[in-house]
């Protein structure tokens, strides 16, 4: 399960990759849909469908998500104006903290209680979601206090 | 990005690539036998397959049901085009794939159309199996399929029916009555009972708090007694009558790996070695029961990163380890010298440990150990050697000086003996 891969803070170190069960406050889990992330419920008969998340630590608060199993990666985009979640086609594997490109990649995560909410590194301020509905898309928000989507996820480490 | 492959697209399409024929050859079979001329009998909308509809495969999701309940069938593709605000006006209409006839049929009061899902109530262990509905505008027409399963209400059925959700010890935290969405619309105040094991959770309960809106149930202070299955129950009143609609979730607590403050318990400050010899100073850290995953530990000399410092490989890092004894965590990265040089006594190591609970140091430096004390160790040896070697020559000496007084005192013996006769002789 758990991989070596180069990281924090020489570029040298040895650090694992860990898969975690994901599940949002509302106790909804992540799962494909058309190419897209989204999150809802699953009966017990459908959990196979359930996606795990990949994280690296790159530093103990900044990590590289991806999903597990599928050589994606969560990002989040800035063109113009706009801030766009996406799924990209790397290995979470290959990707090294140094490289600026691949700090799209970067989530800066922050525990309250048993729950952890993951910020964009590339788009301070901008945290990961998900819709307060189920079998909507994940994607990230910048009003995590005031607005309904939801940021606070569980983590339960994969066996 | 990835390409997606709808499951089992393949054989679904072989499947339904049959039925389709089937389905088209049927009723003019059918009309054939009658003598009835197709056209007049069979409305635009009750034709099964009509024009050239792309089959988008199977749905990815099982729907899982207790007989007796209401069960709302939503078209995949067409409900997930709503959701994603790309819905046009769309027609859709559906059959059950071991039938070439729509659902539902004339007669069936059980089924019916609402909103392009498809309402069955009650549902009977019978009507499982795979649905496929046609989505048909004006520009395209497509088709999915998706399962239904109608199980016998029993416990046995909980394990396939439930929707799993997790909690963490010594925690509060909410569980969701799912997937009601279908009959709560329009509804600001959805009202449901909750059970554990099938005992109502009364409201005055002070461990579980009913959350209205979408509803939810507060748990508080989980224990690992708080897992199990339970159950919500909306009440929804059709044509007069009263029907239940059940969801079942199982309770899993979850032990929490928490961070913990780690805590460097060696090495000591001082270290000794002998320059030229190869030296392993180990950094150890103790977590206790905290997760080793997220906590960094590595070594700086002089507040330099060690592989900076010594590009040329004399110091290293060695393999970080991360174990447990007694149910504790520990994490331990080794500095290695190969070999130690002077220029080491005058540097400062630093052994660094961080995690988002804490960040400690240690500071270590090495001293260079004594040359073997050689005087020490030998001058008590000498000491014995010559007490012993000095007893020894005295006794050798004393022995040789016996010898010596013997042969004088023969001499003097026979010196006087000697003398004796002529004494006598003198006397004579």
């Amino acid at each position: 399960m758990a991989l070596e891969t180069a990281c924090h803070p020489s570029g040298k170190r040895p650090c694992k990759m860990q898969a975690f069960r994901i599940w949002d406050v509302n106790q909804k889990t992540f799962y494909m849909r058309n190419n897209q992330l989204v999150a809802g419920y699953l009966q017990e008969s459908n959990t196979k469908l359930q996606e795990k998340i990949d994280v690296v630590p790159i530093e103990p608060d900044a990590l590289f998500l991806g999903l597990h199993g599928r050589k994606l990666c969560l990002a989040c985009v800035k063109s113009g104006d706009e801030i766009r979640f996406q799924l990209e086609a790397v290995n979470i594997t290959d990707l090294s903290k140094n490289k600026e490109e691949n700090k799209r990649f970067t989530f800066i995560r922050s525990n309250s209680g048993p729950t952890t909410s993951f910020e964009s590194a590339a788009c301070p301020g901008w945290f990961l979601c998900t819709a307060p509905e189920a079998d909507r898309p994940v994607s990230l928000t910048n009003k995590p206090k005031e607005s309904f989507m939801v940021t606070k996820f569980y983590l339960q480490e994969d066996q | 990005m990835q390409s997606y492959r709808l499951q089992g697209a393949g054989p679904e399409i072989s499947t339904f690539c049959i039925l389709q024929k089937l389905s088209r050859t049927m009723p003019i079979l059918y009309m054939l036998i009658l003598g009835v001329p197709a056209f007049t009998i069979q409305p635009e909308e009750r034709t099964v397959t009509a024009g050239n509809c792309q089959f988008l495969g199977k749905h990815f999701k099982t729907d899982l049901m207790v007989e007796g309940e209401p069960v709302v069938l939503r078209c995949p593709q067409a409900w997930y085009r709503w959701l994603d605000s790309a819905s046009s006006h769309v027609n859709v209409t559906w059959r059950k794939n071991d039938s070439t006839r729509m659902v539902p049929e004339e007669e069936e009061t059980r089924m019916w159309v609402q909103d392009n899902a498809l309402w069955i109530l009650p549902a009977l262990q019978g009507d499982s199996g795979t649905y496929i509905c046609t989505v048909r505008n004006a520009s395209y027409c497509y088709e999915m399929s998706t399962e239904l399963r109608v199980f016998e209400k029993t416990e046995a059925a909980l394990t396939y029916i439930s929707y799993p959700q997790i909690l963490t010890l010594s925690t509060s935290g909410l569980l969701v009555c799912p997937e009601l969405s279908e009959f709560t619309r329009n509804k600001t105040d959805v009202e449901v009972q909750w059970y554990k094991d099938s005992v109502l959770l009364d409201q005055d309960n002070e461990k579980f708090l009913s959350v209205a809106g979408p509803p939810r149930l507060l748990v508080q202070n989980v224990s690992m007694e708080d897992a199990g299955y339970y159950s919500c129950v909306m009440t929804l009143t059709h044509n007069g009558t009263r029907v239940n609609i059940t969801r079942n979730i199982e309770l899993r607590v979850q032990k929490r790996r928490e961070e913990t403050v780690p805590v460097i318990v060696s090495p000591r400050q001082t270290i000794l070695a002998s320059l030229g010899s190869r030296l392993i100073i180990p950094c150890k850290v103790f977590l206790g029961a905290g997760t080793q995953w997220t906590t960094d530990l590595w070594w700086m000399a002089n507040n330099t990163n060690i592989d900076i410092a010594y590009r040329g490989g004399r110091v290293t890092e060695g393999q970080r380890q991360e174990y447990s004894e007694n149910n504790e965590n520990y994490i331990e990265v080794p500095l290695i010298f190969d070999p130690v040089i002077r220029e080491d006594l005058n540097t400062d190591f630093k052994c660094v440990t961080y995690n988002t609970r804490s960040f400690q140091t240690l500071h270590t430096t090495v001293k260079e150990a004594a040359t073997f004390p050689w005087g020490t160790v030998l001058a008590p040896l000498l000491l014995v050697f010559l007490v012993l070697g000095g007893i020894w020559m005295r006794n050798r000496c004393k022995h040789r000086s016996g010898k010596a007084y013997g042969l004088t005192a023969l001499k003097i013996e026979r010196q006087v003996f000697q003398s004796y006769p002529s004494k006598i002789k003198e006397i004579k």
